[in-house]
């Protein structure tokens, strides 16, 4: 069994003046593995959030099961325990900060969770390390930036010790430089602690950086797998409204007129590998007179 | 002569006290009628503490603003007539709805116009027609629409004013990808018709780079940059140091040209095309 399990799930939003119940989710099945770092795609409505969501039985299915680390969401005696293992950090860093100091903010939940005062120094100070925002502890958080803010929010979490961060667009709201940082930072994360995570984005450049990518349209899952397996199917994906990387549209584009070239590229460097060869030929020719 | 100019602008937040902060300094920027320019630049570069001055949002602390050749604080008790004809966007502006109905809601603003009622719904419902509000939307509640929908109910309303420029602060962050194709190319359309002058503030130079004539480059208060579009994105290496970057697109062709290979820039995938095609097609194609 995966760390999370979603078992034909179906979910409603209770809407009592709604001639009709708008299913939001219709049947979906998936599972996160311990470790991974999955980028979920979609339009807004796809129902991308919602089931994110369910993760940390923040919302519970109509139908269908959700299991975390074994877990059943819809148990109630478990719910400390699964929101312990999974947090959650979403969209506008400026709701999620409650405190008027960096430091108390981080320290907001395992104070919930009644360690030992000694015990959250020491996570405190481990999880703004890990973010990279230790200098900043005892600053304002409404004088950060909002990469800066993101991570402070990412660090409350981290002192939890979850197994797993789901974030729903934590970069929507951010600048180029504020959503590397949080790239990275998850990126770290992932790789020096096995926090597993999962990324809700609609940016192209962040879902192909991930490990597996699964993209809702609908209700349902359109398609996943790795970056290379989803971005390589553009006709889908453009039918759908969905983008794909510029580079990868531009081989597509390239291929389809009739050039030889190989694999999917999807990031500036293996688009120029994949392009400097054919490259090297034409000028060559170029160069020799190709009368 | 330009619509919008800037002379010597600069503001400083918290003057004569501790936290005395120089938000914009010493800009000078002439925009003429009809451009559409692009603002980019990193949280806290000053981007909007210049525009919130293009408007009389905020008083410059000293330089000036000229609109149509005239400062806009000469007679500080018409600054309101200002606003009319600089309209502005912010952003998240669905979080400024407040009417019972949308089509209230758009009339707001011409509503302070002090135009006639028969006028005043007439620029609504052509506003509204504008960001692809459908008209049995118009008289639901704001509040009842989707978070795409009720951002272009807020835009309409500033459109409804009919301003000679529209500045717009990032509309399209947080919505996903087919709601900015749709609310940009709206957007295109828009100054398309009314031959007006928009400024679009956005962080994704993808948006930046598929509309814009020339762009302004903010960077710690001052305008690093004023240029056409192609001659800004052409500095990657710049822009980089700035916290900024190019579309992906131009990058690899910027890479490409610095590995020697003859290629020219680009904004778009179809301009990369343009470019690579030719050239590739010696001796390449499959089928040829």
């Amino acid at each position: 069994m995966d760390y999370i399990n979603a078992e034909n799930i179906t979910f409603s939003y209770d809407e009592p003046e709604a001639a009709e119940r708008h299913e939001v989710l219709r049947g979906v099945s998936l599972g996160i593995r311990k470790g991974e770092f999955v980028a979920l795609l979609g339009h807004n409505g796809s129902g991308k959030s919602t089931i994110a969501k369910t993760f940390n039985a923040m919302l519970l299915p109509s139908g269908g099961k959700v299991y975390v680390d074994k877990m059943d969401t819809q148990d109630e005696s478990v719910l400390y325990e699964i929101r312990r293992r999974v947090g959650l950090v979403l969209q506008n860093p400026d709701n999620q900060l409650v405190a008027s100091v960096v430091e108390e903010d981080v320290a907001f939940g395992p104070e919930n969770l009644g360690i030992p005062p000694e015990e959250i120094r020491r996570r405190v100070d481990e999880a703004l390390k890990a973010v990279e925002m230790y200098d900043f502890r005892l600053n304002a958080p409404y004088k950060l930036s909002g990469g800066q803010k993101q991570r402070i929010a990412i660090a409350g979490i981290i002192a939890m010790q979850p197994d797993c961060i789901v974030l729903d667009e934590p970069t929507a709201m951010l600048d180029p430089r504020g959503r590397t940082e949080v790239l990275d930072t998850l990126h770290k994360l992932n790789r020096e602690k096995g926090i597993t995570i999962v990324l809700i984005t609609h940016y192209m450049d962040e879902a192909v950086q991930a490990g597996r990518v699964i993209v809702m349209d609908s209700g349902r899952i359109l398609t996943e797998g790795s970056p290379q397996e989803v971005f390589s199917q553009v006709e889908l994906l453009k039918k759908h409204q969905l983008d794909v990387p510029q580079v990868t549209e531009l081989a597509y584009r390239l291929k389809a007129v009739g050039f030889d070239l190989p694999g999917c590229p999807l990031t500036i460097e293996e688009c120029v590998a994949a392009l400097e060869p054919l490259l090297k030929k034409a000028t060559v020719g170029e160069a020799y007179g190709d009368h | 002569m330009a619509i919008i100019e800037t002379k010597n602008l600069t503001y400083t937040y918290g003057q004569g006290t501790p936290f005395q902060k120089t938000a914009v300094e010493n800009i000078n920027i002439a925009i003429k009628q009809g451009e559409f320019i692009g603002v980019i630049g990193h949280t806290g570069s000053g981007k909007s503490t210049l525009i919130q001055q293009l408007n009389g949002l905020l008083r410059p602390t000293s330089g000036t603003v000229l609109l149509n050749g005239k400062d806009i604080w000469e007679d500080p008790k018409k600054i309101r007539s200002v606003r009319f004809k600089v309209g502005m966007v912010f952003q998240y502006p669905e979080h400024q709805l407040f009417e019972e109905t949308v089509l209230k809601d758009i009339a707001f603003g011409p509503g302070n116009m002090g135009l006639g009622k028969d006028e005043i719904l007439k620029r609504a419902r052509a506003a509204a027609e504008f960001v692809g509000l459908k008209e049995e939307l118009l008289e639901k509640s704001p509040f009842e629409l989707s978070g795409g929908e009720k951002r272009r109910v807020a835009i309409a309303g500033v459109i409804a004013m009919d301003p000679d420029v529209l500045i717009l602060d990032e509309p399209t962050a947080g919505l996903d990808p087919r709601g900015r194709d749709v609310l940009l190319s709206q957007i295109v359309t828009y100054h398309k018709t009314r031959h007006n002058t928009i400024l679009l503030v956005s962080h994704s130079m993808e948006d930046i780079a598929r509309t814009a004539d020339r762009v302004l480059v903010m960077n710690a208060g001052h305008a690093a940059m004023f240029d056409t579009t192609e001659n800004v994105f052409a500095c990657d290496r710049e822009l980089e140091k700035m916290g900024l970057r190019v579309p992906q697109i131009t990058k690899i062709m910027a890479v490409l040209k610095a590995k020697g290979y003859p290629v020219g820039t680009a904004l778009t995938v179809e301009q990369a095309l343009k470019e690579l095609i030719p050239l590739l097609g010696k001796g390449n194609r499959n089928h040829d």
